[in-house]
């Protein structure tokens, strides 16, 4: 009983996905929009409800297998968060999927049950049964939009490289298992030298990162991430910019301090060449974008990068920040998308052109997609600039030991830079563009037509306005949450 | 050469034998068939099976995409018979948490069977 207990936020996720999907049966197609606001207004509730946990210490469920743990609840929160919004775009965007709106709602309260397990597991088995539950939503959330071209081509390639990821990171988990003979990472933590020390049991792991990395879309596991960002409905981009990513990111910290503390110093120039690479690539390639939603693509990439630094720094700082650099995406990346889902509305595709004078239009989007944008450049006072600011902190304190580090920073601080180019290119179209005329035929049509924002929308935009300026400018309270959360993982990391 | 400082080398006389399993029998019906039985190809010879029904039609026919819906649905069915017997074997020894455990599982298949009733996939179109 006390199992079911801690596993409840999950279960009550799981029932209301169950419950979308019997309610959609009898309910008439006009309460559609009814039963997505309602599982929204339920997630919240489950979020306030993880406030009722308190841990004085680590506590252990089914034999060992799942841990409910600062970290965890962090991440829990996190997804809750993530998913309640994303539900409210989804309501919004419901119009434009012409069949299985339920249905819809339904997965992604699923692969929201598969982060939350993410966030808890403590064992490679649970490890790959919740990113499969997540993978797997997602191919049929990404491919929903089944009279687009795009939107089924986003699917397929999904599917494809998402099922081989997998195959890497199953073989991994057997290496791992067969060397050691546990799947727990509670035990493996105690496995004997001689085990820890065998390059299969290296490569093992390696094929995991592989795995993982996939999730995150680092490269050089990433080249899924721009046309399927570009290709899925708005909702599922978003939701798979910040909750895949992020069950990505907390099953990597669960694996590296977690199940295997004494290879963290072999793993760390893995990561630092793989946070480079993906740093590089993602702003890169996000330079000559014309599509908004591919270049948030780019971005995502990029922002993996920025985490993995976090990653490698190997310091309790580091993971501090990339748990608040998380918090901070979460409301930034959800600000930029509520915005995309409002700013297109019948448009197949989502050029940046298309966006000029949308402050005459909507000022409110304007605003917020400029703050995001701005936030994801990294400008202070926003949730961004500070998230970027204590990886680098974490990453230059930690480089005394490892000389690679700086030149990682470097790479990181150039990175920046060159995003501030093409953040600020979709600012100046939006702002000191002039909207073009809506058809050729009639260049003097007075006025371009206001978009609509309807309430909970606009909640939902005003909830991320507050979010990333309440990260931006009192960082403290949710870094007093993260502290806790990384002690509860990793007690033994060092605090500078 | 001290054979058993090569842990793994049992596994390439494995693989060794292996393959001469399979290969020296086929190499041997090869030569067998050069020199005792040529080949003589004709109608009956080539037709797929040599006895009952000739085959009709190709095998490269569509299936109507409702099929797969069905092949999942019986999926549905299939994994709950999979399940249901060893369950009915074990039922008189089972726990009551055991009993649960397994009606809610079934819960979730019928939740799944009701749900593609209702969406009206059982219809033939």
């Amino acid at each position: 009983m006390d199992d079911l207990i801690l596993i409840g936020p999950e279960l009550a996720v799981l029932i209301t996905g169950l419950a979308v999907l019997l309610l959609d049966l009898w309910a008439p197609p006009s309460q559609r929009k009814t039963i997505g606001y309602a599982a929204a207004a339920v997630l919240g509730v489950v979020f306030l409800g993880t406030f009722a946990f308190l841990l004085p210490e680590p506590r252990m469920a089914f034999g060992g297998m799942l841990v409910l743990d600062e970290l965890a609840l962090f991440f829990k929160r996190f997804f809750l968060l993530a998913a309640g919004l994303v539900l409210i775009l989804a309501v919004e965007f419901s119009d434009r999927l012409k069949a299985g709106e339920s249905e819809y709602f339904a997965l992604i309260l699923f692969a929201l049950a598969g982060m939350m397990f993410a966030a808890s597991a403590n064992d490679f088995s649970i490890l790959f049964v919740a990113l499969e539950l997540v993978t797997i939503a997602f191919y049929v959330l990404a491919s929903f939009q089944r009279h687009r071209t795009r939107s089924l081509e986003a699917g397929v390639k999904y599917l494809i490289l998402g099922a081989l990821a997998s195959g890497f990171l199953v073989y991994g988990i057997a290496l791992v298992f067969g060397l050691s003979g546990t799947m727990n990472f509670t035990r493996l933590a105690q496995a004997p030298e001689a085990v820890l020390s065998s390059p299969l049991f290296e490569l093992g792991l390696l094929l995991v990162f592989v795995g993982l990395g996939f999730k995150i879309a680092a490269v050089p596991f990433h080249i899924w991430a721009a046309d399927v960002y570009e290709g899925a409905p708005a909702p599922t981009t978003a939701f798979l910019a910040v909750g895949s990513k992020a069950a990505g990111m907390v099953l990597l910290l669960r694996v590296l301090h977690g199940a295997v503390p004494a290879l963290v110093d072999r793993a760390q120039p893995v990561l630092m060449v793989v946070a480079a690479l993906t740093i590089l690539y993602g702003v890169l390639c996000a330079i000559p974008q014309q599509n908004l939603k591919r270049l948030l693509g780019y971005s995502s990439i990029a922002s993996a990068g920025y985490l993995l630094v976090g990653v490698a720094a190997l310091n309790a700082a580091g993971l501090s920040a990339v748990l608040y650099y998380l918090a901070g995406y979460l409301f930034t990346v959800l600000a930029a998308f509520l915005v995309i889902a409002l700013a297109f509305p019948n448009v197949d595709s989502e050029e940046i052109g298309a966006l000029a004078g949308l402050h005459e239009r909507a000022p409110l989007l304007a605003a917020a997609l400029a703050l995001a944008l701005v936030s994801l450049a990294g400008v202070p006072p926003l949730a961004g600039f500070f998230g970027k600011f204590l990886l680098l902190k974490a990453a230059l304190a930690a480089a005394g030991g490892t000389p690679g580090l700086y030149w990682l920073l470097g790479v990181a601080i150039v990175g920046v830079v060159i995003s501030l180019a093409y953040y600020f290119g979709v600012i100046r179209t939006m702002y000191w563009e002039p909207h073009p005329p809506t058809s050729p035929s009639s260049p003097s049509s007075p006025s371009p037509p206001c978009l609509a924002v309807p309430t909970p929308m606009r909640v939902a935009l005003w909830l991320c306005i507050a979010g990333m300026l309440w990260l931006g400018v009192m960082p403290g309270s949710i870094l007093n949450l993260t502290d806790l959360a990384v002690q509860s993982l990793a007690p033994a990391v060092p605090v500078p | 050469m001290a054979v058993h400082n090569h842990e793994y080398l049992f596994l390439a006389i494995f693989l060794g034998a292996a393959l001469a399993f399979c290969v020296t029998p086929l190499a041997l019906a090869r030569l067998w068939a050069a020199w005792v039985s040529p080949a003589k190809p004709g109608v009956e010879k080539q037709a797929s099976y040599e006895c009952g029904v000739a085959a009709r039609g190709d095998a490269w026919v569509q299936f109507r995409s409702e099929y797969y819906l069905y092949g999942i649905v019986f999926l549905v069915f299939d994994v709950e018979a999979i399940f249901l017997l060893p369950f009915a074997v074990a039922f008189m020894g089972l726990s009551v948490g055991a009993v649960l455990a397994m009606a809610i599982f079934l819960l979730l298949l019928v939740e799944g069977w009701v749900w593609a009733w209702r969406k009206g996939i059982l219809t033939w179109q």
